[in-house]
């Protein structure tokens, strides 16, 4: 697809940091619910970064990337470790409004500056005010994504009975973002079952300008559609990561060359029918398409609107990337206030920064190795957010009146951390460490669903833990001081299981507390290092049974 | 699906022939069996794949549903496993024994499919050894009658069809053994005669009646509510050169005709090539079994003429997947003649120039020449490539071209350029109460095609009697 001038997209799983820069590097970098792979490098190899709200085949479900295909090097790939599955959650954790996704695509937009963000949503009724508002949020592009489409490991349930057609979707976003004059900001695709210049053709003249094939590209490169992708057994080496299997993969990136030659080719003589010179001129002219005489069904709303207005580079929209604090800010303190939305996130160069005040949402979010932001006072939700290789320290100030027990931080903090280290001298708010997989971190309390979906890092607790922690948490270790003994009550068991700390980790543990006591000045930690074997068994490691299996392997 | 890594741990094992120069001692049959557990391991191949080509149209004619009794079979269900073949196979102890198994060859497996002709055949004879297989007696019947003529697999699966769906129905034919080609024409070895008579017992007593040694005649139409003609194509095609008329010039049909009613008897063929040179003209699956009969009947030697060149021994890029691989393929009758006489039977690129006859006009050698493809595609004689054969018995296997003629007289028909009856709309009807269904329909085809398309005509037939009144 580079060298069409297409854009590959690299899906949900991320991408090995040794293709980015070279002619294998996907253009678009998909952000979905699992985060998988998704660090600052992986952002800012990307021309496109994709935030997947659903997938068109499978509406509202997660993924589940059985161990068994966890080979090493997709275990590298998804920052996880090899043979654990890997559960992406349904929702998007930091996504539970609109006003969310546009803090979601400020924060990829402060990390791949001059990426594109779009949004991928799922044909529906209602679809258009949905893009209405991924429009205002910022978005530089709406996909519209089909139910016809979905892999061989999508559940045939879905396949068959979720989802619309891109058709219905496409038509009525691309109505109502005219109605708003809003379709002028952003591109829109769509995608789901493409197959062929006609359809791309139906697509274009129905408000569409850009168009994502995946089956029948798959097919050209041998794909005989057995629905076996999930089972790791694909015959022809394509869904598979079995050296022997992949030894049978006939493809050749030729073959997708020629295959999208076609396409063009046919939608060339199509529109050389229409007296169309320009792909640009006939977007969104749906007058041009007919219903036939023995319609079943009358798709006149489909076809009844038609506006020729696409994509105009000037409107787009406008982050004032430029006025933010971490862009201006020349010494190494800074007093912050809420407004600073993912402070650190666009800073340069190697910095320790001491900050005060009330950090905004997504604060230190994608924070690269090398930097360090200490903060004396509050964070709001999404503190760490796909932390990547940095440090970040919160502390309450020295002379406040802060209470222990007072939260410190927001919600779905470290969400989707893959490296770096945090430190929070007091209360975390619900789903801290949520489907972190890398990250050490040092927590004095955290509210409901703490380590949820976690694959990797370490998580000290040592303070109070809410309910249902641990759930859907398949690697990493939590280690918690459980002065109540109610933790077996208040963690989800589904997929782990309490253990003692073992000698080494009580190492590891010593090491991350004396870490925390020096970046934070921790009463607790320092309590904790000073009476540290009598304190030593009343921390509980949470560890899930895959996990431990992997390190008795290892 | 069997087992998701199956097709990775078993190698494809077919069933073995038995040993050459032992089964060369009889007519028996070829193949032996294996048990059960060889059986589950060729079924965990199945992959049960999202697109099942084997029951495509690149697969099985009848479209049988191979990756579900596969997958009933490897989990030990064997009778869940029969009854689902028996939904669209009429008889899978024949297709089990003579088809080429389009299916394996479109298997997803490739080159290397799934053993589903010898999974079919373990089913079926599992079934009839456990009794499971009995007289299918219709719970009602329509007062409609209806004439098969002819049966071969195609009258025999328009027959089956009709009669489970209420008809009577009687099976005329001009033989004295009903079955057709499956009878006469395949010799006992690749489908034991017995297994015939079996079907056919068992078609009787599920109601169906055959009358044999009957010619049919226009007559019928009156007598019956609708007539499937299902007469094959049984006009062979003959050899350009003079002298055909010669003593010891056969074509083949009659030759394995004569072998099997031998057989049957237990006495020696009026045709018999003991101790002859024996050519047989024709590379085809009947030039196979002319050269294996001939071995059996003891004969001094055995050479198969074929026009084509030799084919390839893997697929070109002009045949890819799932087609019907045109390879090299070497048959139980070639591999016997390999093992008697050090060679293989086959002179590629060759035809009968001229016979050469004695004083009694009884054949005595062959002249034969070579063939060269010229650039418009015609196979042109190579001058000069002349070449002489001993030859007593010569078997003409050269294909067939269409119905005979009396059938189309007695019927007032007529056949297309290449010898079929085929509405042109596609249908089996060709008129009145009058319908056609196999190689009569549409040229010599494969057993498996002729009961998929004795089955499509029944249908048509059962359609049109619906139409009419006082059905039931």
């Amino acid at each position: 697809m580079n060298r069409l001038g297409g854009k590959s997209n690299s899906g949900e799983g991320g991408e090995l940091p040794e293709r980015f820069g070279t002619e294998f590097n996907s253009a678009i970098k998909q952000v979905a619910s699992g985060r998988f792979g998704v660090t600052r490098d992986y952002l800012l190899s990307a021309q496109e970064i994709q935030i997947k709200m659903a997938q068109g085949a499978k509406p509202g479900e997660g993924g589940h990337l059985p161990g068994a295909k966890v080979t090493e090097s997709v275990a590298k790939t998804r920052c996880s470790t090899p043979g654990i599955s890997l559960i992406s959650p349904p929702p998007h954790h930091d996504i539970y409004s609109i006003e969310d996704l546009a803090e979601l695509i400020y924060d990829l937009k402060c990390v791949g500056e001059q990426a594109k963000i779009t949004v991928k949503l799922v044909s529906s009724t209602g679809v258009g005010t949905i893009a209405s508002g991924v429009a205002k949020a910022g978005a530089g592009g709406i996909l519209i994504s089909g139910g016809e489409g979905g892999t061989g490991a999508a559940p045939m349930s879905s396949v068959h009975h979720a989802g619309l057609p891109w058709e219905i979707g496409l038509a009525e976003a691309h109505q109502v973002l005219c109605r708003n004059r809003l379709r002028q900001k952003v591109t829109l695709e769509t995608d789901g079952k493409l197959m062929t210049g006609h359809d791309v053709m139906v697509a274009l003249l129905l408000g569409a300008e850009e168009f994502g094939f995946a089956t029948a590209p798959l097919i050209t490169l041998g794909c005989r559609m057995m629905r076996v992708c999930h089972l790791g057994t694909c015959p022809f080496g394509i869904a598979t990561q079995n050296p022997e299997l992949r030894k049978r993969f006939i493809g050749k990136p030729e073959y997708v060359e020629r295959f999208m030659l076609f396409i063009a080719g046919q939608m060339r003589r199509i529109m050389a029918k229409l007296g169309a010179r320009t792909v640009d001129e006939l977007v969104g002219r749906s007058d041009l398409l007919k219903m036939k005489a023995d319609a079943k069904l009358d798709l006149s709303d489909l076809i009844g609107f038609a506006r020729n207005t696409h994509f105009f580079p000037d409107a787009k929209h406008d982050f004032h990337l430029s006025e933010r604090t971490d862009v201006r800010l020349f010494q190494d303190h800074v007093h912050l206030m809420t407004t600073d939305r993912a402070f650190g996130t666009m800073l340069r160069g190697e910095r320790h920064i001491q900050a005060q005040g009330c950090g905004g949402q997504s604060f230190g979010a994608f924070l690269p190795q090398g930097q360090q932001i200490t903060l004396y006072g509050v964070a709001n939700d999404y503190l760490g957010k796909g932390l990547s290789g940095g440090t970040l320290a919160v502390c309450p100030p020295v002379d406040s009146l802060w209470r222990q027990e007072d939260t410190l931080i927001g919600n779905v903090a470290l969400y989707g951390a893959t490296s770096g280290r945090a430190f929070i001298a007091g209360m975390a708010g619900e789903r801290f460490a949520v489907r972190n997989s890398g990250a050490w971190a040092v927590v004095e309390g955290v509210g409901d669903h703490g380590c949820e979906y976690m694959t990797g890092g370490r998580v000290a607790v040592l303070g109070p833990v809410g309910d249902n922690f641990a759930a859907g948490m398949s690697g990493g270790i939590a280690w918690v001081l459980d002065e109540k003994d109610d933790l077996q009550d208040r963690m989800n068991p589904g997929h782990v299981q309490l253990y003692p700390v073992s000698q080494e980790d009580a190492q590891e543990l010593k090491l991350l507390l004396q870490l925390h006591e020096q970046a934070t000045g921790s009463k607790k930690a320092r309590d904790i290092l000073k009476r540290f074997d009598a304190y030593l068994p009343k921390f509980k490691a949470v560890i899930s049974d895959e996990y431990l299996s992997y390190l008795k392997g290892a | 699906m069997g087992k998701a890594t199956g097709f990775l741990e078993y190698a494809r094992v077919e069933n073995p022939y038995r040993e050459e120069l032992v089964r060369l001692r009889d007519f028996e049959e070829l193949h032996t069996s294996q048990p059960a557990e060889v059986r589950q391991c060729q079924t965990a191949r199945c992959m049960d794949c999202g697109v099942p080509f084997c029951q495509s149209d690149f697969g099985c004619p009848l479209h049988n549903l191979i990756p579900e009794w596969n997958d009933l079979l490897y989990r030990g269900q064997e009778r869940e496993a029969l009854n689902r073949l028996l939904m669209t196979a009429p008889f899978p102890e024949f297709t089990g024994r003579v088809c080429p198994a389009l299916c394996e060859k479109a298997c997803n497996l490739a080159d290397d499919g799934v053993t589903n002709r010898d999974n079919e055949l373990y089913l079926i004879e599992t079934g009839l050894e456990k009794g499971w297989i009995r007289p299918r007696i219709p719970l009602a019947r329509t007062r409609k009658r209806v004439a098969v003529v002819g049966s071969g697999p195609s009258g025999l699966a328009a027959a089956d069809w009709l009669n489970q769906a209420g008809h009577a129905v009687t099976v005329i034919d001009r033989a004295d053994r009903p079955g057709g080609l499956l009878m006469y024409g395949i010799p006992n070895m690749k489908l034991p005669k017995a297994i015939v008579d079996r079907r056919i017992r068992l078609m009787e007593a599920e109601g169906i009646s055959f009358l044999l040694n009957t010619s049919a005649g226009p007559d019928l139409l009156e007598a019956y509510d609708a007539v499937l003609l299902c007469c094959g194509s049984r006009r062979p095609r003959s050899l350009n050169v003079p002298h055909q008329d010669a003593g010891g010039v056969h074509f083949a049909v009659d030759y394995l005709t004569a072998a099997t009613r031998a057989v049957l008897s237990g006495s020696v063929s009026a045709l018999s090539a003991h101790g002859k040179h024996v050519v047989v003209v024709g590379g085809g699956d009947t030039g196979n079994d002319c050269v294996g009969t001939a071995l059996r009947q003891g004969c001094r030697s055995v050479t198969q003429l074929e026009m084509m060149p030799k084919a390839p021994d893997r697929r070109t890029a002009g045949n890819p997947w799932p087609e019907w691989p045109r390879v090299l393929r070497t048959d139980y009758g070639q591999l016997e003649a390999s093992a008697v006489q050090g060679r293989d039977p086959r002179i590629y690129e060759t035809t009968v120039q001229t016979i050469q006859t004695d004083s009694q006009n009884r054949i005595t050698a062959l002249q034969t020449v070579r063939l060269q493809r010229q650039t418009d595609g015609k196979l042109q004689p190579v001058q000069g490539s002349g070449q002489t054969l001993p030859c007593d018995l010569l078997l003409i296997a050269a294909g067939f071209i269409g119905c005979e003629a009396e059938t189309l007289e007695h019927f007032s028909l007529s056949a297309d350029s290449r010898g079929r009856l085929l509405p042109p709309d596609g249908s089996h009807h060709l008129g009145d109460s009058l319908f056609t269904a196999g190689d009569m329909h549409s040229g010599q085809s494969l057993v498996v095609r002729a009961l998929a398309d004795g089955r499509a005509a029944a249908r048509e037939i059962h359609g049109f009697l619906k139409a009419e009144k006082n059905v039931f």
